[in-house]
């Protein structure tokens, strides 16, 4: 069962304002109304607030939270 | 050139008083300042001001957008929307190639910047802000009202610092009057309230510095006037030609009569010392409404409190105005909204001629001895009010000013 990392939920939630209800492991930046400005800006909220590096293209507008939850733990596990 | 005649058919405000034009009204009505203490200013030698309070932005914007806009853009957002729905028109209707927005600003997102020059600093170049450029430049209001509102005629952002709300409204009637467009959205919006700028300010010598009670440091036209208090907010009107509003049945809530627009050409923060050029701008308004002096019945004036500003505009108004008409200047209450502030008070004179109401200078007991003008004091003036002018002068010596008119 894929989960998501609650730093994601939290910066989607306070910064871009997309509903809670919203907020599900299969929802895409293009499924949330994320433009790539948005995207851009959220990678960098991202990376300020966990401390984890996101791979150039990592963030795309077809990637799923769970996926990019995916990501934020296998990279934070590397930089261990 | 006969220009047609030009309604507002729609009016939105946010101010340190209210986030819709209603509470505004009442709040200036009610001559209390909201002035206090700003906690991010702490450490300021200014560390006060009148904000815009009790409202979530973010979440009143909307989502997805409001990260990449700044506090003052969020501000003429949501004046926009409530003066496009005060004048019972739809964006989702209407033929945005036919609408303007003409937005002004005195500072933009200087705050912005100031934020991102620290995010540089401190954390480097990945961490800043990809929607930096946009958090700060000033057309920004416009272009964000434009791009909500399907608006694709012309649209800019008039700088004419503490009179870039009359120059917008100036520069939308000439769209107007010159077929560009069939409705221009226009106003002014300020958020200037951040440490850089406070202490600019407070480095100015135009500003009030604490002492005692925040709520009366504002003291527009009084003798022991203090200097100005940092305001913010925003305004947007809807105007269009007076016939089509009449065609679509929409009722005005005011004829913008006239504009005029001087400039001093003297000194960047000094008012010219023979208030020629300032008062020239008033009769250039005058003529322009095809109005004698006399005939205006009521002054909402730019009345900063600092001393200067004060002196020249009371000079200015018992020469031009020999007649006495009542004088207000809200900036007692609201403080000075800066590039905001002369569509606030156009607003608000707006409402003065829809309601026949002049609301009092708050923190006035009576002019200071040798302004021979007629400030309305303590509680508001109760008359039927046909023709009104206000004005504004910005620093650099930007002179603008509005004639109103009851329909």
């Amino acid at each position: 069962m894929s989960t998501i990392d609650p730093r994601i939920t939290d910066v989607l939630s306070r910064t871009f304002k997309v509903p809670v209800a919203e907020i599900h492991p299969e929802a895409t930046m293009d499924g949330l109304d994320m433009d790539s400005l948005a995207a851009a800006e959220f990678a960098v909220v991202l990376r300020e607030t966990t401390g984890v590096e996101l791979a150039t293209g990592t963030l795309t507008r077809g990637t799923t939270l769970a996926e990019l939850t995916a990501h934020l733990h296998a990279a934070a596990g590397t930089a261990r | 050139m006969r220009t047609p005649a030009i309604a507002v058919t729609g009016l939105g405000m946010i101010t340190p008083v209210g986030n819709d034009t209603e509470s505004t009204w009442d709040g200036v009505c009610a001559a209390v300042s909201p002035a206090r203490t700003v906690p991010a200013l702490e450490g300021c030698a200014i560390d006060f001001a009148c904000v815009v309070d009790g409202i979530d932005l973010d979440a009143a914007v909307g989502r997805r957008t409001a990260f990449r806009m700044g506090r003052y853009v969020k501000f003429a957002v949501l004046a926009a929307r409530e003066a496009v729905a005060d004048a019972g028109l739809d964006p989702a209707g209407w033929d945005g190639s036919r609408v303007a927005v003409v937005v002004g600003t005195s500072s933009g997102g200087s705050a912005h910047l100031t934020d991102q020059a620290l995010v540089l600093e401190r954390r480097g170049p990945e961490a800043t802000s990809p929607a930096g450029v946009l958090l700060t430049i000033p057309n920004m209001p416009a272009a964000e009202i434009a791009i909500e509102m399907r608006a694709t005629g012309p649209s800019m952002a008039p700088c004419t610092a503490c009179s870039s709300g009359v120059t917008a409204l100036s520069v939308a009637r000439d769209l107007l009057a010159t077929g560009q467009c069939d409705v221009a959205i226009a106003g002014a919006t300020e958020s200037t309230v951040f440490p850089i700028a406070m202490t600019g300010f407070a480095r100015s010598g135009a500003a009030a510095h604490a002492d005692g009670d925040l709520s009366r440091l504002s003291r527009p036209f009084a003798a022991d006037r203090a200097g100005l208090v940092m305001g913010e907010g925003a305004a947007v009107m809807v105007l269009e030609r007076a016939a089509d509003a009449e065609a679509r049945g929409a009722e005005p809530r005011a004829l913008l009569a006239g504009t005029g627009a001087t400039t001093d050409a003297h000194h960047p923060t000094s008012p010219h010392p023979d208030g020629r050029i300032a008062r020239a701008a008033v009769e250039a308004a005058l003529r322009d409404a095809g109005w004698r002096a006399d005939e205006v019945e009521h002054v909402n004036a730019h009345g900063t409190a600092t001393v200067r500003n004060d002196a020249a505009e009371a000079a200015l108004i018992s020469r031009v105005y020999p007649h006495r008409p009542p004088v207000t200047a809200p900036k007692g209450v609201l403080g000075h909204c800066m590039g905001a502030a002369g569509a606030i008070e156009a607003g608000l004179t707006i409402l003065t001629l829809q309601r026949g109401v002049v609301p009092p200078v708050a923190n006035l007991d009576a002019p200071a001895p040798g302004f021979d003008i007629d400030c309305v004091t303590k509680v508001p003036l109760v008359r039927p009010v046909g023709r009104a002018v206000s004005h504004s002068f910005g620093f650099g010596g930007h002179n603008a000013v509005v004639a109103l008119q009851r329909p």
